[in-house]
């Protein structure tokens, strides 16, 4: 009896514990949508998906001849797309976005000759100083690093917006695949092996 | 310095005697030939070699050394077919000499060689002397003056037109650790060199580098159009050679990662005198100056222990004077990247000294002059710094003083300030209560302390009162509207724990004929890159009158509260509050709202309602009386989540009118508005006001 007894409260005990484990699965294609949308903004490619208008949900009653008057007041609510499963519009992520885009213009020279290319890890990293004149190269890296805390803090605050900050690994490896599909061919970028590919 | 002249001597010692046996009379000897086989020293062997010598006359003949191959010491390859031929060699019962000789061999380092030469070998001393010519050797050529004697050597040396890369090349295949450069750049070299047997006991070296484009495999050194002369002397010592070294950079431009330094009009120059004891691995600076004509000048002396873990063990270097902004761009800013320092405008000058001793940092006494320090941001500055700053390592605190003429932090201008601070080990006291000018009011600060935790976090705090400061110039200062008021506090315990700042107490703002409080005040990450802030707020009998004149709002009577409860800003925008602000429930002031208030109320809604009273008989009121107004806002995650004064059928009161006509209800019906789109109608709103003031 004993024998059997066992494995069924182990059993028991298995489902109790199955209840009460609750899984979030981190929505992995809503983030790479929300990555492309990001990355192709940073990268300053005009992509179809303009946002969507804002329509308001008009609902006006008025009436002239009423007594007393009322002025009707329709605050617009914004649509169900506020809803989505990845959110990356809060001020924070707005911020970081505008200061990478501002950036990319002045490093886009450099991923094209090849002198910055794309990491594994979501990163840019100096791949070639030679091809950058000695004096720029300081003012290079300062770029390098800034957007390295830009890039940084985007996935950090994304996995925040998101109420869930243990998805910021998730999310980087994510914004990593990304930034290297979306890139034109000719940049560089690093593969799993850890070698220099250019796209 | 190794070289096995002893060996050499016995050899060529060997030859000139056999020569003088064979012109005796008696022997008519005219040809003598030599299988010497392989002889060796200690660091070199020669296989197959051969001496043959034609006699020509009674003093003279022709020489011929033979060797199949030389092997060289450690470091300079090996020569094979080698052949030193001398058409004519002189020989006195003293000495044999030749005037002009040919060696030709091919060497593993510097290829084919075919070397003019001359040599005079004393019989009597043993001494000899050399002159070898046109050397091939990296791209260039070498000359070479030797002259031996019993131990002692002597060799003068000059290369011309030598290739920088094909020098680095070489010395790093003979195991010295140089970075190989690539590119194009010539150098010049003369060289004396003296020694005693294996020993150098002197040399003198210059040399003159003209680098038109090179760099290592990496690209962290890397130099243009540098024009570089280096004069060194080395000496033998008791504890091992010292060394003096001047260095002068006319032109051009260097890389040494992550420094990048142009060099100036006035030629940038380095002098050090130091001894090297290669047992010990230490070094002994007696002294070092670099100079950098407009940038920096700095002297120091100090010991080196390059074995150690911290090998400066005992330094003092002392910054004679120093130059902003060069100071700061050339030397400081590129290991400030990533930091809050890495993007600043600077002038002004500085000078002081570090001491190291037992290998550590101990004391540090700097003087700032008219230093001007602005966050390219406009996050901070300062301007116009002045004073000492002096810190030592010991518990008994050191005491500095700092003066500004003026600053400024998120654009908000702080004024001409004094301060007196102690300093000791891992803390920085105020040593006297400070009163910081903001604006037209002060932030008096008292007992301010900061502390370098041994994570290496930041922490201080300190006690602090606000005087009050006027509202119409922080608002313009932070790029708001014009507010009119008055802001001050006491802020009993402000505190700073690495990145986020508390602020204790309760900030007050006259304002609006009514009062604000701001409690529970924090600020994470002020400076970095997602600033955030927390507060609660209450506003309490402000005058709507008057805070609707300062936006142009439409005129409305009365008076209004108001609280926010956990008012959250991300990047100065807000992200999360409840609000609710409406008339008191026991006011009695005249309770009136324009018919311009209302409708701007209307347009904000969006819903087309703006106007309508204008079109309606309403119009001929130019105001409304009203009970109560009101509105409620929950802002998450974008959400605002919406109400008003009282709940009206279908939505909620904003304006609850009077029961005598003219009455006027606004009513709102959505309950959940989206911020921005909200925003973004207010500013519309507002900005045609303004459009219509014009």
């Amino acid at each position: 009896m004993k024998t059997i007894r066992i494995p069924v409260a182990m059993t028991l005990l298995l489902f109790v514990a199955a209840c009460v484990t609750i899984n979030v699965y981190f929505p992995a294609e809503a983030a790479q949508k929300a990555a492309d949308r990001i990355i192709m903004d940073v990268y300053g490619e005009q992509p179809g998906n303009t946002a969507v208008p804002l329509e308001p949900q008009s609902r006006l009653h008025h009436n002239e001849m009423s007594f007393p008057v009322h002025a009707l007041l329709n605050w617009f609510i914004s649509p169900a797309h506020a809803e989505a499963d990845i959110s990356v519009n809060t001020p924070a992520i707005q911020q970081l976005q505008a200061s990478m885009e501002k950036r990319h213009k002045q490093l886009a020279p450099y991923y094209k000759s090849g002198a910055i290319g794309m990491t594994l890890n979501g990163e840019v990293t100096l791949r070639d100083q030679k091809l950058v004149p000695l004096q720029d190269r300081n003012t290079i890296k300062s770029l390098i690093s800034k957007e390295n805390d830009d890039r940084s803090a985007l996935y950090r605050e994304i996995a925040r917006a998101n109420g869930h900050p243990e998805w910021e690994s998730e999310i980087r490896a994510i914004f990593a695949k990304r930034w290297i599909s979306n890139a034109p061919a000719g940049w560089w970028y690093k593969n799993t092996q850890g070698a220099w590919v250019q796209k | 310095m190794m070289f096995p002249w002893r060996r050499v001597r016995v050899a060529l010692l060997l030859a000139p005697g056999l020569l003088v046996i064979t012109a005796l009379p008696g022997f008519a000897v005219d040809i003598v030939k030599l299988r010497l086989g392989t002889i060796a020293g200690a660091g070199w062997s020669a296989e197959a070699v051969s001496l043959q010598l034609n006699l020509l006359d009674e003093r003279h003949a022709a020489l011929l050394l033979q060797a199949q191959r030389v092997a060289l010491p450690d470091g300079f390859g090996e020569l094979s077919t080698l052949t030193l031929s001398c058409a004519r060699a002189q020989i006195t019962t003293t000495a044999v000499s030749c005037a002009e000789g040919t060696l030709k061999t091919q060497s593993t380092m510097l290829g084919q060689q075919h070397i003019q030469l001359t040599f005079r070998y004393q019989l009597d001393t043993g001494r000899i002397d050399t002159a070898l010519r046109d050397i091939h050797a990296c791209d260039g050529t070498l000359s070479l003056r030797a002259r031996l004697s019993d131990t002692r050597w002597q060799i003068d040396a000059t290369g011309t037109a030598l290739s920088l890369p094909a020098v680095t090349r070489q010395l790093a295949a003979t195991g010295i650790a140089l970075p190989v450069v690539t590119g194009s750049a010539g150098l010049d070299v003369t060289a004396q060199l003296s020694g005693v047997s294996s020993q150098l006991q002197e040399a003198d070296v210059e040399v003159r580098l003209l680098a038109e484009e090179v760099s290592d495999a990496a690209g962290s050194v890397a130099a243009e159009n540098l024009d570089v002369s280096l004069h060194a002397t080395v000496k033998a010592i008791a504890t091992g050679m010292r060394v003096v070294l001047d260095l002068s950079g006319r032109q051009g431009a260097l890389y040494i990662d992550p420094v990048y330094v142009e060099m100036p009009p006035q030629p940038l120059q380095i002098n050090a005198r130091f001894d090297w004891s290669s047992a010990g691995q230490q070094l002994l600076l007696h002294s070092l100056s670099y100079r950098h004509p407009g940038s920096v000048l700095v002297e120091g002396h100090g010991l080196f222990s390059l074995a150690a873990d911290a090998p400066i063990r005992d330094l003092q270097l002392e910054l004679r004077q120093a130059n902003f902004p060069s100071l700061y761009d050339t030397y400081l800013r590129p290991w400030l990247y990533g930091s809050m320092l890495a993007d600043l405008d600077t002038a002004g000058e500085l000078s002081g000294v570090l001491y190291w001793e037992q290998g550590k940092l101990s004391r540090v006494s700097l003087d700032p002059v008219n230093l001007t320090v602005n966050d390219r941001e406009g996050r901070f500055g300062l301007n116009a710094v002045t004073g000492r700053v002096r810190w030592s390592d010991t518990a008994v605190p050191a005491r500095s003083e700092l003066a500004w003429s003026s600053g400024s932090v998120f654009q908000v201008a702080l004024g001409a300030t004094d301060l007196v601070i102690d300093a000791g080990h891992d803390y920085i006291r105020l040593a006297q209560p400070v009163a910081i000018p903001v604006l037209d009011g002060a932030l008096q600060v008292a007992n301010f302390q900061l502390q370098r935790g041994a994570d290496a976090a930041l922490r201080w705090q300190f006690d602090g009162l606000l005087e009050p400061v006027s509202l119409s110039q922080l608002s313009l200062a932070l790029g708001w509207p014009e507010l009119a008021g008055k802001l001050s506090g006491v802020i009993p315990d402000v505190h700073y724990d690495n990145g986020d700042l508390e602020v204790g107490g309760v900030l007050l703002v006259r304002a609006f004929e009514g009062e604000v409080t701001l409690r529970n005040l924090k600020l994470q990450q002020p400076f970095g890159l997602v600033p955030r802030l927390q507060v609660d707020a209450r506003a309490d009998n402000i005058d709507l009158e008057t805070l609707t004149r300062t936006f142009s709002f439409g005129r409305i009577e009365g008076r209004l509260d108001g609280r926010i409860e956990g008012l959250q800003l991300e990047s100065w925008r807000p992200v999360a509050f409840d609000a609710v602000f409406a008339t008191p429930e026991d006011d009695n002031s005249r309770h009136r709202i324009s018919q311009k208030a209302v409708d701007n109320i209307s347009s904000i809604g969006g819903g087309g309602v703006g106007g309508a009273l204008s079109r309606s008989f309403l119009r001929f009121f130019k105001d409304f009386p009203y009970d109560r107004l009101g509105i409620r806002c929950r802002l998450e995650r974008g959400i605002c989540d919406m109400g008003g004064v009282a709940a009206a059928p279908e939505g909620y009161y904003l304006v609850k009118g009077r029961l005598l006509p003219p009455r006027l209800d606004v009513i709102g019906y959505a309950d959940r508005v989206n911020w921005d789109t909200l925003i973004a109608q207010i500013m519309a709103v507002t900005a045609r006001q303004e459009v219509r003031v014009e």
